[in-house]
Parts: structure tokens; C-alpha cells; sequence
């Protein structure tokens, strides 16, 4: 524990002695700074004025995030069950935390891990930020027009042609028309697809399906955020290097990093700072080799 | 991108907010391109004629319906194919954009979840590949008016208002159904049997003349027999409908689809937890 504080101590130093350069200002901010980089609640008021100064340091805070879902008791799926429950009274609600008072911050060039078992919320925790679920109650701060979200082969149709496909799952996931038009021999060369763009993408293996949508998601420049569900590497043995070295490139481009994962080498190799959700709980937070020691410890 | 220069003067600022706005708008509409022309190239994916079918099939149909009814309303109207087709196109505009939207939050689930598109998107996507069908639809329709030698007036160059208004109409409808279909699967068996009951109260095939009492007062209820009505007068006969009969259009439109529009609305995070 000692060692961590202090090693935090010189990380903050260091964080002073730049913003210092920027502005005197920011000294008030880092009196009295708590352990690591996560942020209590009540110094997130203080945060919010420090933000105006030096807006390279929080990138996204989540406060108080709580996340509940109404499971109805194994639910009506006909309206005829629902109007004949809802007569007899047996509709009995669960409520059910995804999330309950998760708070943390991340700074600007931060990689972050997010671990824990399948269902403690993790990926729950990434729609909110990413603004596709509201959560109950709490916020996320964040702006959302940095987020990308690395997602592989969203809206792919495998009745139309892969040059066809890489217009609409790149619109899908917010290229734009001169932008896709300006990249798409790029998109092909690197998925080594050259001579099969005409054809459908019923009639790729699976592999060459994987490959394009690995190239069409990673072809943009690295956004500010950017937010992966599992590290992604996809492909025969040749292109699994190819991409991972692709993936590794745009984590270390200098954006902030958001990685869920299931994996804790995954994330003691590529991240700065870890955070352990089990159950919705935020259990502990830091740096990424204590948090996995102590994931490794539970989870056997 | 664009934003990335910090400047503080809130001037420049808001003008990066326009542009990135407008960018934005410019996407959205560019993904909902994307997403029709994906659905028309896969409807027709597995066939030869391809799109044609769309001009062929409002042709065939009219073949088929003018075969058996010509005879039996003979008098009672003239020149039943284009009497007939008016209204089946329209129609099956209608149709098409309400059972293509009512499905595609859960159709394109997987987009919903991972990309952050608004909602709206999908059921806008599908709603618009009806209206291209229409247009396709149309080709058919004039070569029709050509044959039979329709004398083709200015009063014609009120359809596309027509089409506007049916256009919302539908498009109020897709969201109530949208959000209906994500909770309760139902709702497409039961709008099936609504939709033969609603298609025989809009007077595509008959003459609606000859109906009176309550069943009568029901079509002319039905917004769906005013729309197809006004195309016929507008087409076939060369007469403006009148303004109470355009202002019943618009109010129908409008209010359709702002309810639509509504519930749709408020149902969104419900829907986004429940997908």
C-alpha cells in the first residue's frame, strides 16, 4: 500500500510540474489528492473548476452511476399473458443493479482497463458511457463526440458485395461518404481482399469476413476516446499479427483508452490504470497489476 | 475534428457547433441511404429481374384484379385498372413502410446496441425505402396512364404533396408500431389482420358508391381511402380536392405522426434496455 501512494506521490509531481508550465492555478486541485487517480465524489466539485484550466487532464468522470433494470418475473411475451396478468395482479417486478454508485475518473491518455466476470456489468458500464443507455441514476461526463466505440462488422449484410459492405457498416459507424471513397483502397489492401469486392460476402470464409471488418474499423485515425469490448484480433495466424500490432498502435496513439476485458494479461500488458466491477460493485481501482492480483485472488 | 482547436471565443465556437450539426445531419442522411439501398439490393438479392420486380409487380397485380373485377364494376367505374392501381400504390406504400419499420429495432438490433445511432434512424431507413419503392412503383403507374390514354392535367402536380402526407401518415404509424413490436412480438400477427380489415375499408378494388350505412361512414373516416381518394380525383377526373378534404390530410399526417413521434420518444429508453 506504501509503495503505491508514493509511487503516486511522484506521479502527481510529474502531473504538477507540467500543468505548472500551463498555469499556477492548478496547485489548489492537487492539495490534498487521494489516493490514485480515482476521485471521490466530493472532489469531483473541485475537479469541475479545475477542468477550466487545463482541459488535458479528466477525459471522462462517472459519478455515482447507478444502473437498474425492471425484470419483470419471467415476463409476459403475448399481450393476451400480459392483459391476463396484469388482471390477476401477478405482475411481480425485480429489480436488478447492472450498476450500483460506480464513480471514477479518467484522464486524458489514460489505457483503462475494466475487468471482472461475464455479467458484473462491465459492458453496461461502456453503453453509458458511451451514451447508449441512460443510466438511473448519476452521470457520466464525457464528450461524446470523441467516443468511438471499436465494434467489428456492425450491419454487415452478407447478401450484398464487400465493397458494398464496407459503404455501409463504415456509414454505420460514422464515416463519411468522401471519407470512405478516399480510404476504401486502403480498407482493401490492408484486409488483403484485392479481386474479391464484387463478390457477395456469402460466398467469403470467415476469415476474409473478419479481416474487412477488421479493416474498415480500424482504418480511421485513432479518435480522442476510444472504447474497446475485448481486445479484437481476428484472422489466420499472419493477420492476428497484423492486427494486433494495428490495435496496439492506435492504444498507444496517445488517446484515451477504454478495455473490457476477461483477461488479465490482456490488461496488465497494455493498460495504466485498472478497475475490478463485480456485480455491479466498483471493487477496487488502481493500477493494473495490484487490481488483477486481487482478481486473480478471488476468482481462483 | 474540426473542434479540436480550443478557442474561446463562443462566436467561432458556435459556428463549429453548426457545422458539426449539419455534418452530422449530412451522415445521418447518408447512413439512411446506405440502409435503404441495403434493403432494396436484398429484397431482390436472389432473383434475376432484380428491381424490376418493383415496376413489374404493381403491373400484375392490376392484370390480375382488372381480370376479375372489370366485368363486375363495369359501369359503376371507368377505366379500372388506373382506378384500381392508384389506390394499390399508395396502398402498398403504406404497407410496406409500416410492416418493413414495425420490425427493424429488433431486425437491427446488433446496430442498435454497438453504434451510437439515434434510434430514429432505423425506422426513418425503412420508412424510405417504401417511398423509393413508390417511386419505382410510379414508372409503372405513368406507363399505365399512357396506354389508357389518361388525359394527364396540372391538377397531377398536387401528388407529391399527396405522397407527403401519406408519407407522415406512415411514418407516425412505423413508431407507434416500432415500439409496440419490441415488447410485444404480437402486434405483427395482430396488425396482419388489421391490415386486411383496413384494405377493404379504403376502397382499393371497389367502387365506394355503393356502400352505405355505418360501413360506409368508416371509409370516409379512414384517412388512408381520403389520401387514395384525392390521387384519383387529382389523376383520373383533374379536380383539386377540397380544402376541407386537404386539410383533413394534413391534419392526419401531422398528428399521426407527432403522436408516433411521441411515444416513440418516451418509450426510448425502455426500448434500449429491453433490446
Amino acid at each position: 500500500m506504501r509503495t503505491k501512494v508514493s509511487k503516486n506521490r511522484q506521479m502527481h509531481k510529474k502531473n504538477k510540474k507540467v500543468s505548472q508550465k500551463n498555469r499556477n492555478l492548478t496547485k489548489t486541485y492537487h492539495r490534498d489528492h487521494r489516493e490514485d487517480d480515482l476521485e471521490q465524489p466530493e472532489d469531483l466539485e473541485r475537479l469541475e473548476h479545475f477542468e477550466l484550466f487545463d482541459e488535458r487532464e479528466t477525459e471522462i468522470k462517472v459519478r455515482n452511476v447507478t444502473m437498474e433494470f425492471k425484470r419483470e418475473k419471467d415476463e409476459a411475451t403475448s399481450l393476451k399473458e400480459l392483459f391476463v396478468r396484469t388482471l390477476k395482479r401477478q405482475r411481480n417486478y425485480e429489480k436488478f443493479k447492472a450498476l450500483d454508485d460506480v464513480s471514477f475518473v479518467v484522464r486524458k491518455g489514460d489505457v483503462v482497463g475494466i475487468i471482472g466476470t461475464n455479467g458484473s456489468g462491465k459492458s453496461t458500464l461502456l453503453k453509458i458511457i458511451s451514451g447508449v443507455l441512460k443510466p438511473t441514476k448519476g452521470s457520466v461526463e464525457v464528450d461524446r463526440s470523441k467516443i468511438q466505440l471499436l465494434t467489428l462488422g456492425t450491419g454487415f449484410d452478407y447478401e450484398l458485395t464487400g465493397r458494398e459492405n464496407v459503404y455501409l457498416n463504415g456509414a454505420v459507424i460514422g464515416y463519411t461518404k468522401e471519407y470512405i471513397d478516399k480510404k476504401y483502397d486502403d480498407i482493401v489492401r490492408f484486409a488483403e481482399l484485392e479481386g474479391f469486392m464484387e463478390e457477395k460476402v456469402r460466398n467469403y470464409s470467415s476469415g476474409m469476413v473478419s479481416r474487412l471488418a477488421f479493416a474498415i474499423a480500424t482504418v480511421r485515425d485513432t479518435p480522442e476516446i476510444l472504447i474497446l469490448d475485448e481486445v479484437l484480433s481476428v484472422g489466420d495466424m499472419f493477420f492476428r499479427k497484423k492486427s494486433n500490432a494495428r490495435i496496439k498502435e492506435m492504444m498507444r496513439g496517445g488517446s484515451t483508452v477504454l478495455i473490457v476485458s476477461h483477461s488479465t494479461s490482456v490488461i496488465r500488458e497494455n493498460c495504466n490504470k485498472a478497475i475490478w466491477i463485480e456485480k455491479g460493485i466498483l471493487k477496487s481501482a488502481g493500477s493494473p497489476a495490484e487490481v488483477c492480483r486481487a482478481y486473480e485472488k478471488k476468482n481462483g | 475534428m474540426k473542434g479540436k482547436k480550443s478557442n474561446k471565443s463562443s462566436d467561432r465556437k458556435k459556428k463549429i457547433d453548426n457545422d458539426q450539426s449539419r455534418e452530422q445531419r449530412k451522415q445521418y442522411f447518408f447512413v439512411i441511404r446506405e440502409l435503404t439501398s441495403r434493403e432494396i439490393k436484398r429484397k431482390y438479392s436472389r432473383s434475376y429481374l432484380g428491381i424490376v420486380w418493383s415496376v413489374l409487380n404493381p403491373l400484375l397485380m392490376m392484370t390480375v384484379l382488372s381480370m376479375i373485377f372489370t366485368q363486375i364494376f363495369d359501369r359503376a367505374i371507368e377505366n379500372y385498372p388506373i382506378y384500381y392501381l392508384s389506390g394499390y400504390i399508395l396502398w402498398h406504400m403504406f404497407t410496406g413502410a409500416t410492416n418493413a419499420a414495425m420490425t427493424t429495432l429488433i431486425d437491427n438490433k446488433n446496430m442498435l446496441i454497438k453504434v451510437r445511432l439515434p434510434m430514429e434512424i432505423f425506422v426513418l431507413a425503412r420508412v424510405y425505402t417504401a417511398l423509393v419503392n413508390l417511386g419505382y412503383s410510379l414508372i409503372a403507374y405513368v406507363v399505365m396512364l399512357i396506354v389508357f390514354q389518361v388525359q394527364i392535367r396540372l391538377t397531377v402536380l398536387f401528388f407529391p404533396v399527396i405522397v407527403l402526407f401519406m408519407l407522415l401518415f406512415s411514418l407516425g404509424v412505423s413508431f407507434v408500431l416500432s415500439t409496440a413490436y419490441v415488447f410485444f412480438g404480437d402486434v405483427k400477427h395482430l396488425y396482419s389482420v388489421l391490415l386486411t380489415l383496413w384494405m377493404y375499408c379504403s376502397a382499393i378494388f371497389y367502387p365506394v358508391d355503393r356502400l352505405e350505412g355505418p360501413i360506409g361512414t368508416v371509409i370516409e373516416l379512414n384517412p388512408i381511402y381520403e389520401y387514395i381518394s384525392a390521387t384519383r380525383s387529382i389523376v383520373m377526373y383533374g379536380g383539386m380536392p377540397t380544402v376541407s378534404d386537404i386539410l383533413k390530410m394534413m391534419i392526419w399526417a401531422v398528428v399521426m405522426a407527432g403522436i408516433g413521434y411521441y411515444i416513440f420518444r418516451i418509450n426510448k429508453n425502455k426500448v434500449m434496455q429491453k433490446i
